[in-house]
């Protein structure tokens, strides 16, 4: 199956390959240089100011010589250390030298001046190469943005998959220039070269869906579908599947279950208020950590929000009574609350009824994207939603968002994404085997699919961003980073093997987890707090633990 | 006094620029961390703290990357690098694996290094590096995902170096117009350069020409304990208990150093007398404590009558070639060009 993945096309922007038009520039080299940070080593992956690289050394030193001198705790720290943020080196440095404890060194590297009686660093590194010209730097931190990737993964494809290929994307490209008859023949011409590819797997059967999702915004125009066409009901029994088709809810409830566990420990009263209810499925898993807590379970309650249901059934009460069942059975206190709204932007912080004596999650699986869509030009629904979730000073908030870029203004480049996208989804979905859950999976994804291809304005809630950006955003409403440590990592990626097939790759990324099918990431989960401050411009890097 | 395995970091700090000894001390920390006394190795820790990069198919500095699934039975992964057109800045997505417009295009199969258990295709520093040697070349650079050790001991890592020869020389779109044929150049760095030698090996007798194999550091070893070995045990980022580590995680169970994998000219190596062996460029760096065992394989090809060129670079240690901060790394760099250059 040929999947790929775009940030831009030809003919759509002009200048230099990594600027891009909806996405935020990575820091220009006068910035880079304002935060100080060694342009090589960032290239490796790390960032280190170089105003500390010297202190980031004489720790490594102290490190090595602790390493050598008891072997035996050192492989302590190995297996019992929780790691967070490999990239923030000095931080990862300091943490494992408080993990160590080690009484402070005379470091050799301190003279004292006879003279001015100061202490003098003695240079031991080499000053031999402080003439190389430095002008590398500034290229590899370029690199390092991932505002406008373009990750293509494929596999042995056919020619006529390329081409079908080929013609989706220059199908698009007409619709975009408003050009309706061409793009129409190509689809004609595509509904043909279909029926000469294998439509039960690999391009065939992704590119079918986006065929349709491409004839349905010509024919019945951009406002005219119904966002995903279904019932509430229906909704649910397809994310259902979904979650049971392949890893990825599976990984967003682990992990977020994982950050609020730890969030709330010490705390014995608990307030979790869930964007998106479904089925309950995350919560089960939840009642039963806190039920074994270490010193008894706190008092839980949950708020869970979701669509009204249209004939009088309180299908949000009814899932809460299951979990109240449940959380029953291991003791467990535990109060329920159903909040119905359409959209998320209906919600008033007042119905969730937060008692400011608890300690609060925010829970967010694929929800916040769906309120970057503005028709007015006051505040944005995700201003507003951000500005309260803030107010309510939870103790966590859990953000697991598609790894897309699916929001871009221009309508070929945000096709081309999807298409890379979904591709590779539908290709990981091939190895679950179970029916009917594959199927139904399936029919859930295409939703997603036509509403980012056929929907535009209101209708249009599959806003999906990439990781990048949902830093950039929350950092600049008032939210600090709670980093993912290695702990939830290891669990992430051993559930994975448990359960899944081969080729599901659990990644960490500056302090977040993102689950994706072979290299490339297609869910991210990361924390947050809300800082009570004005946020700062550089995050934080000396807060790992959540709570 | 120095004991053979304490740490003397005074004399390392000596020879590298700061932002080395810092990347590569980090290095040496974290594998102390990853590799267990009983032989097991730390897996999710290491994919936890190995700093990784997306391929981009939008051309940086000229250069864009794609992964491509090569055996889906082993979840063989190769991440293709491609310089861009000067003509079409932005490469059009359909058209990835569009075939190489020149006479003559080098195709370089690159094994990232880590000693057979650590770092990806996907490693930051390796990915930087194969997008260089893009530029330098004017190659396409394959980066093969190798299964490692200790989880995939001997010969999985040449099985799959194998795997990705034989995949490259069948794409058509890889084939230089001249000939129409693909031209291949092997290259490695440390475990890496170990896979050049035994993937050329296995091309022997295959009909696949392979023009020639560039060892950067390349990892060879033996039961003897070698001058270098002791002379610089612990003294540059690398001590002689973590190379027999490494060893005992990759040879098949049981087996010692003389294994023809990690002594490919000792007791139980073949000979290469006789054999139509690709010409080979060898860079070994003066302060690598296995030294010794690179030259006696630069010396068992000349040998063998075969054709090598040895960079013996005295002033450097491991890694240099990652960061373009020291000249050693400017000088490598031309003879790989110059390397790939000629009689392609």
């Amino acid at each position: 199956m040929v999947l790929y993945d775009s940030g831009r096309l030809a003919g759509s922007c002009s200048g230099s390959g990594s600027s891009s038009s909806s996405s935020s520039k990575p820091p220009p080299p006068s910035l880079q240089k304002q935060q100080d940070i060694d342009g090589l080593l960032a290239g490796a992956g790390y960032k280190v100011r170089s105003s500390e690289l010297r202190k980031v050394a004489q720790r490594l030193e102290r490190l090595e010589t602790a390493m050598v001198n008891s072997p035996a705790d050192f492989s302590q720290l190995a297996s019992d250390t929780i790691h967070y943020n490999p990239s923030d080196l000095a931080s990862w440095v300091d943490s494992l030298l408080s993990e160590f404890a080690q009484p402070p060194t005379c470091p050799s590297e301190f003279i004292m001046d006879p003279v001015t009686n100061q202490t003098v660093v003695n240079d031991a590194w080499t000053t031999t190469n402080s003439n190389m010209p430095q002008v590398h730097q500034n290229i590899c931190y370029e690199q390092q943005s991932l505002n406008n990737q373009l990750t293509v993964v494929t596999a042995m494809e056919e020619d006529s998959g390329i081409r079908l290929v080929h013609m989706l994307l220059t199908c698009a490209e007409c619709v975009q220039r408003g050009d309706i008859s061409l793009a129409t023949s190509f689809l004609e011409d595509m509904q043909g070269l279909l029926t000469r590819v294998n439509t039960v797997c690999g391009i065939g059967k992704v590119a079918g869906h986006f065929i349709d999702a491409l004839s349905r915004r010509i024919f019945q125009g951009i406002g005219g579908g119904s966002i995903s066409g279904g019932s509430a009901y229906e909704n649910e029994i397809l994310y259902h599947h979904f979650y049971e088709a392949c890893p990825y809810l599976k990984f967003a409830h682990f992990t977020a279950n994982q950050a609020i566990l730890e969030a709330f420990d010490g705390h014995d009263c608990v307030h979790v208020v869930d964007f998106n209810l479904m089925h309950g499925l995350q919560w089960p898993a939840l009642i039963q950590a806190l039920a074994l807590r270490p010193g008894g379970p706190p008092l839980l309650r949950l708020t869970g929000i979701g669509p009204p249901s249209p004939d009088g059934r309180d299908s949000l009460r009814e899932i809460g009574l299951r979990l109240a069942e449940l959380a029953r059975s291991v003791n467990v206190r535990f109060a329920f609350r159903g909040v119905a709204a359409s959209r998320l932007e209906d919600v008033k912080p007042w119905m969730l009824q937060v008692n400011p004596k608890e300690s609060v999650a925010v829970n967010s699986i694929m929800q916040l994207h769906r309120l970057l869509g503005s028709d007015s030009n006051l505040n944005s629904p995700i201003e507003t939603v951000l500005s309260w979730i803030r107010s309510l000073n939870p103790k966590i908030m859990t953000v697991v968002e598609q790894e897309a870029n699916h929001n871009q203004p221009g309508f070929l480049d945000r096709f081309t994404e999807a298409l890379h996208y979904y591709s590779t989804m539908f290709d990981s979905l091939e190895a679950c085997t179970v029916q009917p859950d594959k199927a139904l999976a399936e029919i859930h994804i295409q939703r997603e699919i036509t509403n980012v291809v056929s929907c535009e304005g209101s209708a249009r809630v599959e806003r999906h961003q990439p990781l990048a950006k949902w830093r950039t955003r929350l950092s600049g409403a008032g939210f600090r980073p709670l980093h993912l440590g290695s702990n939830a990592y290891k669990q992430a990626s051993m559930l994975l093997t448990l359960f899944s097939a081969e080729g599901y790759v659990v990644e960490e990324n500056d302090g977040c987890l993102t689950l994706g099918w072979h290299s490339r990431p297609l869910i991210a989960a990361s924390a947050w707090q809300a800082v009570s401050d004005a946020p700062a411009e550089f995050p934080a890097p000396d807060t790992h633990r959540p709570g | 006094m120095a004991r053979s395995n304490e740490v003397n970091l005074n004399e390392c700090k000596m020879v590298v620029p700061l932002n080395t000894w810092v990347l590569i001390s980090n290095f040496k920390l974290a594998y102390n961390l990853l590799r267990r006394p009983d032989g097991t190795f730390n897996r999710h820790l290491a994919e936890f703290l190995d700093r990784k990069v997306p391929a981009n198919a939008n051309p940086v500095d000229g250069v864009f990357s794609f992964d491509v699934l090569i055996d889906r039975a082993t979840s063989l992964l190769c991440r293709i690098y491609r310089p861009a057109m000067a003509e079409e800045p932005q490469p059009n997505v359909a058209e990835l694996e569009k075939p190489v417009a020149a006479e003559v295009v080098p195709v370089i199969i690159f094994f990232h290094g880590g000693s057979f258990a650590h770092s990806s295709a996907n490693s930051a520093i390796y990915d930087t590096l194969c997008r260089r040697l893009v530029g330098l070349c004017k190659a396409v650079v394959v980066s093969v995902n190798y299964r490692r050790a200790p989880e995939n001991r001997y010969p999985c890592a040449y099985d799959d170096g194998w795997t990705a020869l034989k995949w490259v020389n069948s794409r058509p779109w890889l084939q230089s117009q001249k000939d129409s044929k693909v031209h291949i150049y092997l290259a490695g760095d440390s475990s890496g350069g170990n896979i050049v030698h035994h993937v050329a090996l296995r091309a022997i007798e295959s009909g696949i020409d392979v023009l020639g194999n560039i060892l950067l550091n390349p990892m060879f070893g033996g039961q003897e304990r070698t001058e270098s070995e002791q002379r610089l045990d612990g003294k540059y980022f690398v001590t002689l208990r973590d190379r027999d580590w490494y060893w005992r995680a990759y040879l098949p169970e049981g087996e010692d150093r003389d294994h023809h994998a990690c002594n490919p000219f000792g007791p139980n190596g073949r000979s290469l007398e006789g054999i139509k062996f690709p010409k080979s460029l060898v860079v070994v760096a003066g302060f690598d404590l296995i030294q010794d065992w690179q030259l006696a394989y630069v010396d068992g090809l000349k040998k063998a009558g075969q054709e090598v060129k040895l960079l013996y670079m005295e002033q450097a240690t491991i890694g240099f070639y990652l960061l373009p901060n020291n000249n050693h790394f400017h000088t490598v760099m031309d003879e790989i060009s110059k390397f790939v250059g000629s009689g392609c």
